[in-house]
């Protein structure tokens, strides 16, 4: 079963005064259901773009693409944020936290958009903070954490709703390379216990070694494999 | 240079944050020019009240041999007059009338003599009944009252010199407004405030001039030379003047159209005027200046009540400046980020400075230009007229002057510490207010409860000092100020919102309480409000303060205002008596009422206002219908020492004799309720009964009552006790508009009677201040509250998305949906607002009390309740809440306008 079906993706940007830019340049691709993807690259060769039109959070110019069954072009705004709050998680590579609420509201956001009571909502963020380990900082705030803390809560952000998806931005980026793998390494297996696909996009190699299937993209363009 | 060109590039190059500073600067500036041009506009206004009531500019006194045709025809040449009427006056020792052969005399007074026309072009000395023919005249009320004569009855009247003219009686004259043209001409009588003679005979010029001028040796003089001037004690100044016994003169009325608006201006023009045609008239004649003397006070008072006005002001422009430090919130973030670009090119700390500052300094020299000409142009469009009659030009100038240097020093300042802050912190600072850092100094060392206990305590110690209304030397009132009564409620208003700040502070730290109302209400977007009002504490605390001083400023001035109106009106219902009165031309009885009544008139009651003497003293007694009174005439409890108006009129009608006495006459004469006092009435004859009655209260105001010396008695049983049933007048309340009612009452009770209402009373009763209508004042500073209010929090919108723009962004990544993400923004504007308005409307409500203090000598009785217009205030948050509604259609524009993916890219 198919979770992404890219087709002829395009998303072009007009510059200032330069010829438009195709950030994402007829992408077509395929993830299959429960598997880890990597998509590596440069900086500035798509990566962010694609992602965000595989979340939904733009639309492509031409071509389509259906995630979880939906093609994204027919949903309403509104609609493609119920999509990525009940069924897609995302790390984001500046953690994308939320500095005045506390470790435990971060981790509950997802489900509070979601209308979930609070007395649940907190249930369930404890108890996905304690699998990234970090069960003791509910109630910590978000300036008291290291960088590596940061991001396993915005991991546990990405789970707490038990995502079909997850799409992962450069999670290690502005991490060292310990707390990158430590970081990767509880994501994957979080991912395999739900049974999730995941999407990484990173220009780490080892990283993108863990995937079940490699991508590389240059200027826009997607091609399937590792780098040479 | 190099620092110069910087500076120039960082305004042009934060084009936003150049823009936000010039509108909050240029608001301040806007506010200062149009206020100040209200001053100005309201010279024209004063100007315009004085003269309002001056029938005749000048009096052109002849000498002896003048001809008065010729000196006529050399004064109507000048441009500047409109006519020039010739007036005759003569003084007169006694007046003898006999009838059933007793005579009865009374004292000094004068003979007029008029051209037919004069009254026609002055208004004055109309004829309240019958006509003057040959041989005749018209007396005055107060001289047939005195003499008890009746049209028919002959006067004698005993000239100085000796000789005497007999005259018959052909009807009454009003002689209202005349007081400066009968009164003393010298500057010597004038300055102690001589009053004018009651005792009043008016006859055609040819009559004056065959038998009473002609009787009259050359060198006499007036046999009254000591009619004195009240003194402040209420005594009598002698006046050792020569007043001679004749005078021939010309009435001269100006063309106002082309008077300066200005007082001062209006002088220098008037004297250039008697400088002129003095000049032609080659000493034949001397030129009393009337309109002159009635100006002379009103620069000072102008002047006082400038200040008066800015002072009302004084908040919102404090406001408006207050916005330049929203500006350097809302704009931080793009400061830092200039800041940091200047510093990786090498700029050192002070070069920042210099380049920050600098920008500062162009951008409110700029934003005050703009605000002198948005300013100019509200200016002219409520004010053009008045403006354009008290000098346009100049009045532009100083306001535009003024306005500039004010709001660009102040502005600069405003801005400098938020920005001396902004440059001190790192680059990469957090963008959160998370710390809780030490609070500011005035917080430390308490100056706002220091201010508002120093506040209390020159309102404790003022009490009472404000605007004093006293008569000038014309009659006119004029108003001397205490500085005193300014500093209150400066103190209050400085003192209330560092306290405002720091409670408001205090509550929105604890904001998150309302995380759980806010989610019920709003959802999660109302939970993220509330956070995010918690984490953004100073800025929310400051931007509600504005909100709440905004709304406090228009309520105040609105209460004022209303208070303001609710006393004209007072003043003019205790003035007149009543919404209507009607005085009878013939002899009337209590059953006219009846023929008032009907529709537009909602309840009548017949009034007595006859002279009566207590001992030797004549004073007015009021006698009143009591079942009938208090439905027509409104009595405060004010108006009462040691009782209720209630209480007083309960005291009447328990005992037919029962009487309220003013409190001079209780003090003069040392009696206390339950005392006998025994008062000379004039029966219907005009003869003096001696009747009894027993004192019941004391009385301190009482409508059409004199404010000295009067007396409040029931009608039945003045009526009974000297057989005169006539009355004085009738009092009515409209049923609806006053207009109407006067029309339907002048129509029902036909040409004999003259009807006037509360309208053209409270326009006659103005003084130099209460004559400028506030209305103007009042639209600019609520219009400019509305204003401040939403730049203020449109702003902290702005601000605030400014600085989540990431935060944001991650809530639509993670799936909050247009609408939670709106209603985030939407609850913190809930939360502002709700919280501004309220704090707003119940401090306004407060220094709208101690403003009341500034003119609480202006009105008699003074204010005491204050008026709260219910509809105004409403009206006035509804426009709050629309202009809210206006900032949060901005700030939810500039939300759909975050790219999401751009911000969630790493730069």
């Amino acid at each position: 079963m198919r979770v992404i079906e890219a087709r002829s993706l395009t998303r072009r940007f007009a510059g200032n005064g330069v010829e438009p830019v195709n950030a994402v340049d007829d992408v077509t691709f395929d993830i299959t259901a429960g598997s880890f993807t990597s998509i590596e690259g440069p900086s500035g060769s798509g990566k962010t773009t694609l992602l965000g039109l595989l979340a939904g959070l733009e639309l492509p110019d031409a071509g389509s693409v259906r995630v979880l069954g939906h093609d994204l072009g027919r949903l309403s705004a509104a609609e493609r944020a119920r999509l990525r709050v009940r069924q897609i998680g995302i790390v984001f590579q500046s953690f994308g936290l939320i500095a005045s609420l506390r470790v435990g509201d971060n981790v509950s956001l997802p489900l509070a958009l979601a209308g979930m009571l609070q007395r649940e909502r907190r249930m369930r963020s404890l108890a996905v903070l304690e699998e990234v380990g970090l069960g003791a900082a509910v109630d910590a705030r978000i300036d008291e954490l290291s960088g590596g803390e940061r991001q396993r809560v915005g991991v546990a952000r990405a789970l707490v709703t038990d995502p079909t998806l997850i799409l992962a931005d450069e999670p290690t980026g502005s991490l060292d390379e310990a707390n990158g793998s430590d970081v990767i390494r509880l994501l994957v297996e979080a991912v395999r216990r739900r049974g999730s696909s995941l999407v990484l996009v990173t220009h780490d190699p080892a990283s993108a070694s863990l995937a079940d299937d490699r991508y590389q993209m240059r200027d826009g363009r997607l091609t399937h494999g590792a780098s040479a | 240079m190099k620092l110069f060109r910087h500076t120039v590039h960082l305004v042009l190059r934060e084009p936003r944050r150049s823009l936000a500073a010039l509108i909050g600067v240029a608001i301040a500036s806007a506010l200062i020019t149009s206020v100040l041009l209200f001053g100005t506009a309201s010279g024209s206004t004063v100007t315009r009240r004085a003269l309002a009531d001056l029938r005749v500019d000048a009096q052109v006194v002849l000498e002896q041999g003048t001809s008065p045709s010729a000196a006529a025809a050399t004064v109507a040449a000048d441009p500047a007059v409109r006519s020039a009427m010739p007036f005759d006056l003569a003084h007169f020792d006694a007046a003898t009338s006999t009838r059933n052969g007793s005579a009865t005399q009374t004292s000094v007074g004068v003979l007029v003599g008029l051209d037919p026309g004069y009254s026609r072009s002055t208004g004055l000395f109309s004829l309240s009944s019958g006509v003057v023919k040959p041989g005749q005249i018209a007396i005055s009320r107060d001289l047939a009252s005195n003499l008890g004569v009746v049209p028919g009855d002959p006067i004698v009247f005993a000239l100085p010199g000796g000789a005497s003219a007999t005259f018959v009686v052909s009807g009454i004259v009003s002689i209202a407004g005349a007081d400066l043209i009968l009164g003393p001409i010298d500057a010597a009588h004038r300055a102690a405030g001589a009053n004018a003679p009651v005792n009043v005979a008016v006859m055609s010029l040819s009559d004056l001039e065959t038998r009473v001028l002609s009787a009259i040796p050359p060198t006499a003089i007036a046999s009254d030379p000591g009619a004195g001037g009240a003194n402040p004690a209420g005594g009598v100044t002698p006046v050792f003047a020569v007043d001679p016994a004749v005078r021939r003169e010309l009435h001269v009325q100006l063309d106002h159209a082309q008077l300066p608006g200005d007082p001062g201006a209006a002088q220098a023009w008037l004297d250039t005027v008697r400088r002129r045609v003095e000049r032609v008239g080659a000493g034949s004649f001397r030129w009393v200046d009337d309109a002159s003397a009635s100006l002379e006070p009103l620069a000072k008072d102008l002047a006082w009540g400038q200040i008066l006005f800015i002072f009302l002001a004084l908040p919102g422009i404090a406001l408006a400046l207050a916005l330049s430090r929203l500006v350097a919130d809302a704009t931080a973030d793009s400061t830092r980020r200039h800041a940091a670009l200047l510093r990786a090119r090498g700029a050192t700390a002070g070069d920042l400075r210099r380049v920050f500052v600098g920008a500062t300094v162009l951008t409110a020299i700029g934003g005050a230009a703009l605000g002198v000409a948005a300013g100019a142009g509200v200016g002219f469009a409520l004010f053009g007229r008045d403006l354009v009659s008290a000098g346009l030009v100049s009045g532009l100038l100083r306001a535009g002057a003024i306005a500039t240097v004010l709001t660009a020093v102040l502005a600069t300042a405003a801005a400098f510490l938020p920005l001396r802050a902004q440059l001190r912190e790192e680059i990469a600072m957090g963008r959160q207010e998370l710390q809780r850092g030490r609070a500011p100094l005035w917080q430390r060392l308490f100056l706002d409860v220091i201010a508002l206990l120093a506040g209390l305590m020159v309102y404790v110690l003022a009490g009472g000092s404000g605007i004093h209304p006293v008569l000038n030397a014309e009659g006119n009132p004029t108003v001397t100020l205490a500085l005193t009564s300014f500093v209150a409620p400066l103190l209050f208003w400085s003192g209330g919102t560092l306290l405002l700040l720091r409670l408001v502070t205090a509550v929105v730290r604890r904001s998150r309480r309302l995380t759980a109302p806010l989610g019920r209400f709003l959802g999660p977007g109302g939970e993220l409000a509330a956070r995010s009002l918690a984490a953004r504490l100073a800025a929310a605390s400051r931007v509600i303060v504005v909100l709440a001083l905004a709304v406090s400023f228009a309520t105040s001035v609105l209460v004022f205002d209303a208070t303001y109106r609710q006393q004209q009106r007072v003043d003019a219902q205790l003035t007149l008596g009543a919404d209507l009165k009607a005085v009878p031309a013939e002899p009337a009885t209590a059953s006219a009422a009846g023929m008032l009544a009907g529709p537009g008139i909602a309840a009548t009651t017949p009034f007595v206002d006859r002279v009566v003497y207590v001992g030797p003293e004549a004073q007015d007694l009021l006698a009143i219908d009591t079942a009938t009174l208090p439905r027509v005439v409104p009595l405060a409890d004010a108006f009462f020492s040691g009782s209720t108006a209630a209480g007083a009129l309960d005291a009447l009608r328990a005992r037919p004799d029962a009487i309220l006495v003013s409190a001079e006459t209780a003090r003069d004469y040392s009696i206390v309720p339950g005392d006998l006092i025994r008062i000379r009435v004039p029966d219907t004859n005009g003869n003096l009964k001696i009747v009894d009655f027993t004192m019941a209260w004391i009385a301190l105001e009482f409508p059409t009552a004199p404010k000295d010396a009067f007396l409040v008695a029931n009608l039945g049983y003045v009526s009974a006790q000297t057989g005169n049933d006539r009355i004085s007048f009738l009092l009515a309340r409209a049923d609806g508009d006053l207009a109407s009612a006067s029309l339907a009452a002048t129509r029902r009770l036909g040409s004999g009677w003259q009807v006037s209402d509360l309208g053209t009373t409270t326009a006659r009763i103005a003084n130099s201040i209460t004559s400028v209508d506030l209305s103007g004042l009042v639209l600019l500073d609520v219009g400019f509250a509305i204003l401040i209010a939403a730049v203020g929090v449109a702003l902290f919108l702005l601000a605030g998305l400014a600085e989540r723009r990431r935060e944001l962004a991650t809530l639509i990544a993670i799936g909050a949906e247009p609408r939670q993400v709106r209603a985030s923004i939407l609850g913190e504007t809930l939360v502002v607002g709700v919280a501004g308005i309220v704090t707003g409307i119940a401090t306004g409500a407060l220094v709208g009390l101690t403003l009341l203090q500034i003119l609480a000598g202006v009105f008699d009785p003074p204010a005491d309740v204050p008026a709260f217009p219910i509809g105004l205030l409403a009206g006035m948050v509804v426009l709050i809440v629309v202009a809210l509604g206006a900032a949060l259609a901005v700030a939810m524009r500039a939300l759909s306008r975050i790219s999401v993916v751009g911000e969630l890219r790493e730069r």
